[in-house]
């Protein structure tokens, strides 16, 4: 390390509140991703014990089921924790233009420009990651409070163990540093300043083939899997990661649809600013929105449950327990999609504030109301998130209904349950993305204070 | 200078920020359809001295008036009304906004005042042809060169047609040969607009370019003199 980068953690500081307030974000989300994701892996272990050594003897036959859906929640919050950690080392990575560039200005090479990011990325995710294990703990009795299999889980079964937590604390900084490297190969960094070097690819129709196509495979899988039994449960959660998968790649060209249809029918400043940065990165949009996308797959999903298991086991008392933990197992399961989802919306507002910055303040000068960048904010985040919610949650049902037959469509407790959580997870995600509302005051009030 | 009510007038402007002064007891006129160029080194005071003029900053004493209207008593939201309807802005550089093609960033202030879509597009697209963009229109502001970024900030400034255009350093991030040619254009289109102008600047010949030039100095007017 030469002496300019000896200079570097002083710039840091120099950054001011800005940097603060990126370091604080970025932290908060690996936090948030570290604790989750060790809650819901301690559930599954919990699962996996009883599984082994199962409490009443009677529920053996079961145990194995409660493994593989306890696998299958796993899987559905795999996407959603490692866009939030995504969402996190970008964030970080985009807030140092200006001290990278003037690390650049003394000497640095971009080599090492490089490698100070992503220690640095590493580092937030180090702190992130010690802050999410204290989560974890703060989360462990109320866990522990949810009731399975008849009986509510003991702290013990619930814990990861010190080997977990071990692996936490060198898997998340490393993942953080991996993620800062890609998006740093985005932009070049010059001594005059951060380029980006964009020009965003072009999304075909080749995304919406990829859609028709996953879809398609799941819906034989699953009614393979229907004559097959329990042997085809790994195919079923395979074909599950491929159902999030193909929501990921078509929900960014999706929305760039949606975007084009708004930016005709704009008529207002607001609306036309919103469809245009809608239109610039949908898939940034997805970022925001994708979570709950994908959280309300997982609600449509769900929502034909109570029908099914009421049809098929309503006599057994057994088969009645199963029915209720897989309710419980759901709800706990879309919380933490929607708590996901929530976080990385307030973090992405946060960060688009952030970078706008100085757009935002000069328009500010030149007369343009703060109401319009509100108004902006809040339509580039809300008419994708209905859209992506609501038609997530249709693409599931329309999914799994080879694999539960046309009986579960007919019972009215589902969709109401479907609606209500949709509502609650918009909601959730809504309020989120007011939090950076402070912020852009400060950046508005900011400019007049440093006016000269 | 002019011996009618002059366009834009301020009387003992003071400012401070915390121990600094940074305007200390500041007259200035600006005739109709004047450009005038706002002078000193940086620290001088004159970018606070636009500032005040613009009611972006309020004087800690001293009144500012347009067309003999005093706007001090203004709200916050009045006199960012004021901006929008009656000031033009050209900053040096990043005041569009880079999801939008230069025609909807030139169109914008026209649309928040009240004009129907197509008709700022329009409008925009005119003013953009008539400053020699014709055929860059649907281009983002990352796809067009520093000049030409400039010159759809006097687009932007001009569409409403306003009474005063500042221009805060408008050529400081541009080569000499483009400074020229952003400076030509907005002092030309200004006038034929029959707007007034101020130009803050640290380059004498970019204040060359105007009519009038004052020099700011410890937040005091140092000389005042007739560019040409």
């Amino acid at each position: 390390m030469n002496a300019v980068l000896a200079l570097a953690p002083r710039l840091q500081r120099a950054g001011g509140r800005d940097a603060l307030v990126t370091t604080g974000l970025a932290v908060t989300a690996f936090a948030v991703t570290t604790g989750l994701t060790l809650s819901v892996v301690g559930g599954l272990l919990g699962f996996m014990s009883r599984a082994e050594q199962p409490v009443p003897a009677g529920q053996a036959d079961d145990a194995s089921v409660y493994v593989i859906l306890a696998w299958i929640a796993v899987v559905l919050l795999v996407v959603p924790l490692l866009t939030l950690a995504g969402a996190a080392a970008r964030l970080g990575v985009a807030r140092r233009d200006a001290r990278l560039a003037t690390l650049r200005l003394l000497g640095a090479t971009p080599r090492e420009v490089v490698g100070l990011t992503v220690a640095e990325t590493a580092w937030q995710g180090l702190v992130g990651a010690v802050l999410g294990i204290v989560l974890y703990l703060l989360l462990l009795p109320v866990c522990a409070l949810l009731p399975f299999q008849d009986t509510t889980f003991s702290v013990a079964e619930l814990w990861v163990g010190w080997q977990g937590l071990a692996l936490a604390v060198v898997a998340v900084p490393l993942l953080a540093a991996l993620s800062g490297a890609v998006s740093l190969r985005r932009v070049s960094v010059s001594p005059l300043g951060v380029a980006r070097r964009e020009t965003p690819k072009k999304m075909t129709w080749l995304r919406a083939v990829v859609a028709v196509v996953g879809i398609g495979v799941f819906m034989v899988i699953s009614a393979a899997a229907g004559s097959l039994g329990a042997a085809a449960a790994a195919a079923l959660l395979g074909a599950m990661a491929l159902g999030f998968a193909t929501l990921n790649a078509v929900g960014p060209w999706v929305l760039g649809l949606v975007g084009r249809v708004q930016l005709r029918r704009a008529s207002t400043p607001a609306r036309l600013l919103a469809a245009r940065r809608l239109l610039d990165d949908p898939k940034a949009v997805w970022r925001v929105v994708g979570g709950l996308g994908l959280a309300g797959f997982v609600a449509g999903a769900l929502a034909v449950l109570p029908s099914i298991v009421a049809v098929d086991m309503s006599d057994d008392p057994q088969g009645a327990i199963l029915v209720d933990d897989l309710v419980t197992g759901a709800m706990v399961t879309l919380v933490i999609a929607f708590l996901l989802a929530a976080v990385s919306a307030g973090i992405a507002q946060a960060a688009s504030v952030l970078d706008r910055r100085r757009e935002i303040a000069l328009q500010s000068l030149a007369g343009t109301p703060a109401e319009l960048h509100d108004s902006v904010r809040r339509r580039v985040v809300l008419v994708p998130l209905l859209f992506v919610s609501v038609g997530s949650a249709v693409t599931a049902l329309v999914m799994f209904f080879p694999l539960l037959g046309v009986e579960s469509m007919l019972s009215p407790q589902g969709p109401l349950m479907l609606l209500a959580f949709l509502a609650g997870g918009c909601a959730l995600v809504f309020a989120a993305t007011e939090t950076s509302r402070p912020l852009l005051r400060s950046v508005l009030a900011d400019t007049v204070v440093r006016a000269d | 200078m002019n011996t009618a009510t002059p366009r834009l007038s301020a009387r003992g402007l003071v400012k401070r920020f915390g121990p600094t002064t940074a305007l200390a007891g500041v007259d200035v006129d600006l005739a109709d359809g004047e450009s005038l160029a706002v002078m000193g080194p940086s620290g001088s005071g004159k970018s606070t001295l636009l500032h005040c003029l613009a009611g972006i900053l309020l004087p800690d004493s001293g009144t500012v008036a347009l067309d003999g209207r005093e706007v001090g008593g203004l709200s916050d939201r009045e006199r960012s009304l004021l901006r929008r309807r009656h000031y033009g802005f050209v900053f040096q550089f990043g005041q569009l906004l880079s999801e939008l093609p230069a025609i909807e960033n030139v169109a914008l202030p026209a649309m928040l005042l009240g004009t129907p879509r197509r008709e700022a597009t329009d409008l925009a697209g005119r003013w953009l042809g008539s400053l020699g963009l014709a055929g860059m229109e649907g281009r983002r502001p990352g796809e067009l060169s520093g000049g030409q970024a400039q010159r759809v900030a006097v687009a932007r400034a001009l569409i409403t047609g306003p009474a005063v255009v500042f221009a805060d350093e408008p050529t400081g991030a541009l080569d000499q040969t483009t400074g020229h040619d952003v400076m030509r254009i907005l002092t030309e289109t200004t006038k034929a607009a029959g707007a007034s102008l101020v130009v803050v600047t640290h380059d004498a010949q970019v204040a060359d370019w105007c009519d009038r030039r004052i020099e700011v100095r410890d937040g005091l007017v140092r000389h005042a003199e007739a560019a040409r």
